[in-house]
């Protein structure tokens, strides 16, 4: 460690203007990078909890008919659902429950109650059952005119679809950002390469390897990004919690919230110690290959 | 220990700045190189010290060809030749003694034997009492003896100096002057580029004529003759 971020004690890269805004520019980065790994890490969970949530989860819809009793169709719907087997409970959702779940979308309004709101029956699959749901389907409809199952698999494919398009945009948006790292880097090696050329030429004479030189730079560019990177993801951080506390306070959101679970954190913790890892190796190979032109 | 062989060089694709340079300098010889300003002086020594490679011909330091020496194999053949600088070129943000020390510290020595070493050899170039002082404290004289210093501390095999006495009075370029004749004594290979012919003369070593390019004389500090075949 005290290597990595040792000074560089003869270029005295430190006292270098054109690299004292290195760590800003790292800190942007690094800010949204973290943001894009914290929407990354909570859409893979959001999909996963979406998934585990519906299978096995099916819904009953039974379409509103003024003319039929529409309690009768459901008691029998129940009836033939706990019968069929493979399907592990089955329960009428009361129409005042349904009303409810409405509410995130419309809002709290007494005339919710006046809807023609079709009415539902949540139905959970025994595990490893092999249920036919087409079947059972056709046989739904067949013994309570109106009933409809919803496996909810067409919904769920889009959104997992979704999910995944947003996930590679993240992903895609984590390579540009660290693509314009190395290039500011790069650009900020070269710039010290010709500061300190006088410095480097008589470190070279003085039987200096190019190893020597190289460790200089790696370690003060590494100790800057290191240092730029901290007060980035701190920011991200902070700016997920108060993410996750909008979006809690609000009574009818339809936005999940940040979370992004032990992998995440991990992987948001190891940020700057990658940014340094990567500045650390393009600042090597940068310099070897200058130096490597040199005599 | 040191042989040109037709050795021509030109910067980039510039016109030739030496030609056809052949000498040979053995081991513990001192020698001055000479020559009117552009005559090609700091190009040799630049080849000398290995800090540019030949257009052309053979360089062979210490029996072993370097023209076309690897890379990685450069540093090990460095560590054997000091180079003092006109303009001394020390870190200014080190002390003397860092400054001196630091040939030591890239060979990887140990520190307490790099500080023995180092405060042993700042005394005997007169500046025991200034080890911590910075570069920019310092007169052209001391300056010129820290460089000095930095440049034999490794106990080189070949010293080479480019117009040491350029920046200071008489007295001090005759001081320093002795100073290259003791490190010569202990069988140090010395080779100094001076346009300062009073020197020369008063020291009387043999001496490389440099004109446009060529090596046309060499020899006791004497008159230049068309020679460009040196052997001292």
């Amino acid at each position: 460690m005290m290597q990595l971020f040792g000074k560089s004690a003869e270029l005295q890269l430190e006292k270098d203007v054109s690299t004292r805004y290195l760590p800003v520019v790292i800190s942007a980065m690094i800010f949204l990078a973290a943001l894009s790994i914290g929407g990354l890490f909570s859409l893979n969970n959001a999909i996963n909890d979406w998934s585990e949530t519906l299978t096995g989860n099916l819904t009953v819809e039974i379409a509103f008919d003024p003319t039929a009793d529409l309690d009768q169709k459901v008691e029998d719907a129940v009836d033939l659902l706990t019968n069929t087997p493979g399907v592990a409970a089955a329960r009428a959702i009361e129409r005042d429950e349904t009303l409810k779940l409405l509410e995130p979308f419309l809002g709290k309004n007494t005339a919710l109650g006046d809807l023609p709101v079709p009415r539902l029956i949540e139905v959970i699959i025994a595990q490893d059952s092999a249920i036919d749901l087409a079947a059972l389907n056709d046989k739904l409809s067949e013994s309570v005119p109106g009933a409809r199952l919803d496996i909810h698999r067409p919904w769920l494919d889009k959104m997992v679809l979704l999910g995944r398009s947003i996930q590679l945009l993240a992903a895609a948006i984590m390579l540009l950002i660290g693509g314009v790292t190395v290039i500011i880097v790069i650009f900020a090696v070269r710039t010290g390469l010709i500061m300190h050329s006088e410095v480097i030429q008589v470190l070279h004479l003085i039987g200096a390897r190019d190893n020597y030189i190289a460790e200089q730079f790696q370690n003060y560019f590494s100790r800057l990004s290191f240092l730029g990177a901290l007060p980035g993801l701190i920011v991200a951080i902070i700016v997920m919690f108060v993410f996750n506390f909008l979006v809690g306070s609000l009574e009818a959101s339809m936005l999940p919230p940040l979370s992004v679970g032990i992998e995440g954190i991990v992987a948001l913790l190891l940020l700057p110690i990658l940014v340094a890892l990567l500045t650390k190796y393009t600042v090597r190979l940068v310099v070897l290959k200058s130096l490597g032109r040199m005599m | 220990m040191v042989r040109f062989e037709n050795v021509g060089m030109r910067y980039g694709l510039g016109p030739e700045v030496l030609r056809d340079i052949n000498f040979h300098l053995r081991p513990g010889s001192f020698h001055f190189l000479t020559g009117p300003t552009g005559a090609g002086k700091s190009s040799l020594l630049k080849l000398l010290a290995l800090s540019h490679r030949p257009s052309r011909g053979l360089i062979t330091l210490f029996n072993k060809e370097v023209s076309s020496l690897a890379r990685d194999d450069l540093p090990a053949m460095r560590r054997k030749i000091g180079v003092v600088f006109q303009d001394f070129r020390l870190l200014d943000h080190l002390s003397a003694l860092e400054n001196v020390a630091l040939p030591l510290k890239i060979a990887g020595a140990k520190n307490a034997q790099i500080y023995q070493h180092v405060a042993e050899l700042l005394e005997w170039v007169g500046l025991g009492r200034q080890v911590d002082a910075k570069p920019p404290t310092l007169s052209g004289g001391e300056k010129q003896r820290v460089a000095i210093a930095r440049a034999v501390i490794n106990r080189p095999q070949l010293l080479i100096a480019d117009e040491p006495t350029g920046s200071m009075d008489a007295e001090m370029g005759l001081r320093l002057m002795y100073l290259f004749q003791e490190l010569n004594k202990i069988g140090t290979t010395v080779v100094v580029a001076t346009h300062d012919l009073e020197l020369i003369k008063r020291f009387g070593n043999p001496v490389m004529y440099l004109k446009d390019g060529l090596l046309t004389t060499s020899g006791p500090a004497q008159a230049p003759a068309q020679s460009s075949r040196a052997e001292t």
